[in-house]
């Protein structure tokens, strides 16, 4: 595992594509604190020529809570989204690059591959969580926002990293797709497709089965905000997660490659 | 399977929907020998050779490779197996270097096995630059040094000499000659340069719409390879019917050329019937088919 896990970091050396992934998903924090600031400072906005009255009416408080609320919202959302980027690239390169041959041909177990891939993943999306963290603190700072408490941000940390990790879970199925599809678009779209149905589901009662309309009871969007997760929906996440792998690993194993 | 045997396929075949690609093969493959495998596009042989790494899985039929039935998800016998199937392809962001220390890390070679391959295939000048700026025939230099890094047992090689100039096809065949007899290195092959598998491969399997045709050794295609007379004249067609009426019905008319087939020893008599017709010609030759002319005469293709 040691050799294949070092060989699929390896595989990432001078890539851009993790760093264009961090600087994408940073601009994330950036358009927050746009929207804080214009809260905070409506006169100068509408000075600017920006959004300032709009951003009024939607009752925005350019506090820390608000803040720190909806930047979890987007490492939630946004990171279901970023994920399944991130995963169609580390398997969908295989084939759109033509070396999944030579990967398939080396002595490594099969399923080693999917695992390190996962794990190279993990470390990405981990990485970019970390650095956007950083982001909005330092942004909430330079923005001066009120209400920072160290409590908090012990939450607010603390429900990042449960959404996060739920993003992560949730993108397991990803990889099967892309290896089915032999690219990054069919992974792409089923992702797209996942969180149009997780809305969906959102809004009725079925949210805390549907696994990709388990991130909307942690964000708010699919009723009131929860910070912990049924026993039920706990299960449901860990098995998708399970599922999405244990496809993986049997695509690669059976399916034929006539790349 | 015999420990003589490197691969051995037995009633192989391979369905897509309502194509068969390969039907019923069956392949034997010595230890130690360059096997030639021929056919034209679309006649088998890259899906056969898929087959033989696991890579796609028969509709029926079994394949052993080097003593261990191949089976999805097997790989351990693949530690004693080097491959290049089709196109050379490399991780185009990572250096030359960096793409065989993976392969290096994956098979499990010594650390001085990256290095070795990088002198043996030429590519120090090249150890730092990323595969994807590599010229086709570097490219398939690092796909081959790639396939015989881990030193293996049996190489498995599609279309080696693809990309490469004369002199790098030339290197490669004492490449591959020299680890097949000094180092007893089974060497599987398929190319569409027929002239370079004649010079190389002590065996060959030709393969025609999925079915192996025939399987031979040198000395059973110099036997089966036919002489004839090569007779040079810029009225081949009217040289061919010439020949025909003076009782030579196997001539086949060629550019500037007629090919004409058993009469070897009836030289004096074949220039005695151009002559009668005042057909021009240049000279009578006796030759020998190629293994291009033979293939092609198997398969049913145009020359």
């Amino acid at each position: 595992m040691r050799q294949v896990l070092c060989a699929e970091f390896l595989k990432l050396r001078h890539s851009r594509v993790p760093l264009v992934s961090l600087v994408a998903f940073s601009l994330g924090p950036l358009g927050l604190a746009l929207f804080m600031w214009i809260a905070a400072e409506p006169g100068r906005a509408r000075n600017l020529g920006l959004i300032g009255a709009k951003a009024s009416l939607m009752g925005l408080a350019a506090t820390w809570p608000s803040f720190l609320a909806m930047f979890a919202e987007i490492v939630g959302g946004g990171g279901l989204l970023l994920l399944a980027f991130v995963v169609a690239y580390l398997f969908g390169r295989e084939y759109a690059e033509g070396t999944a041959k030579v990967m398939l041909t080396t002595p490594a177990q099969r399923h080693l591959f999917v695992l390190a891939k996962f794990v190279v993943a993990a470390v990405w999306w981990a990485c970019i969580v970390a650095g956007v963290l950083v982001e909005a603190l330092l942004l909430g700072l330079l923005l001066a926002l009120p209400g920072f408490t160290p409590a908090l941000a012990v939450t607010a940390l603390g429900q990042t990293l449960v959404l996060a990790a739920v993003a992560f879970l949730l993108t397991t199925f990803e990889g099967w797709i892309a290896i089915l599809g032999r690219g990054y678009l069919a992974p792409l779209g089923f992702a797209i497709g996942t969180l149009a149905l997780g809305d969906l589901f959102g809004h009725t009662g079925w949210a805390q089965w549907f696994p990709w309309s388990i991130m909307s009871l942690l964000t708010g969007t699919a009723g009131p905000r929860t910070n912990t997760l049924p026993a039920g929906s706990l299960a449901v996440l860990a098995l998708t997660c399970a599922l999405g792998i244990a496809a993986t690993m049997a695509q690669l194993r059976f399916g034929d490659n006539t790349q | 399977m015999s420990a003589e045997v490197a691969i051995a396929a037995r009633s192989l075949t391979k369905r897509y929907a309502d194509v068969t690609a390969v039907r019923d093969l069956r392949l034997t493959v010595r230890r130690g020998e360059i096997y030639g495998f021929l056919g034209l596009n679309g006649a088998g042989k890259t899906t056969t050779i898929r087959m033989l790494l696991g890579l796609i899985r028969p509709t029926a039929g079994s394949v052993e490779v080097l003593g261990e039935p191949v089976r999805p998800g097997a790989t351990r016998f693949l530690r004693r197996v080097g491959c290049l199937i089709e196109s050379a392809t490399a991780y185009p962001n990572l250096t030359v270097r960096e793409n065989l220390e993976m392969q290096r890390r994956l098979t499990g070679a010594p650390p001085e096995a990256r290095e070795e391959t990088i002198e043996r295939m030429r590519l120090a000048p090249y150890a730092s630059r990323r595969a994807g700026e590599l010229s086709l025939g570097n490219k398939q230099r690092l796909a081959l040094g790639r396939a015989l890094l881990h030193h293996p047992d049996l190489v498995v090689l599609d279309e080696p000499a693809n990309g490469l100039d004369p002199a790098g096809i030339v290197e490669i065949r004492e490449l591959l000659r020299s680890l097949s007899r000094e180092h007893g290195v089974t060497v599987f092959m398929s190319s569409h340069i027929l002239t370079e598998v004649a010079q190389l491969a002590d065996r060959l399997g030709i393969v025609h719409e999925g079915r192996l045709l025939e399987e031979l050794d040198r000395e059973q295609l110099e036997a089966k390879v036919r002489a004839f007379l090569e007779i040079g004249t810029p009225q081949p067609v009217q040289a061919q019917a010439a020949l025909a009426a003076a009782g030579f019905p196997e001539a086949e008319a060629r550019p500037d050329a007629v090919h004409l087939f058993a009469a070897s020893e009836r030289t004096p008599d074949v220039a005695r019937a151009l002559l009668r017709d005042e057909i021009p010609f240049t000279g009578i030759a006796p030759r020998r088919e190629d293994l291009e002319s033979y293939f092609l005469r198997l398969t049913g293709g145009k020359r």
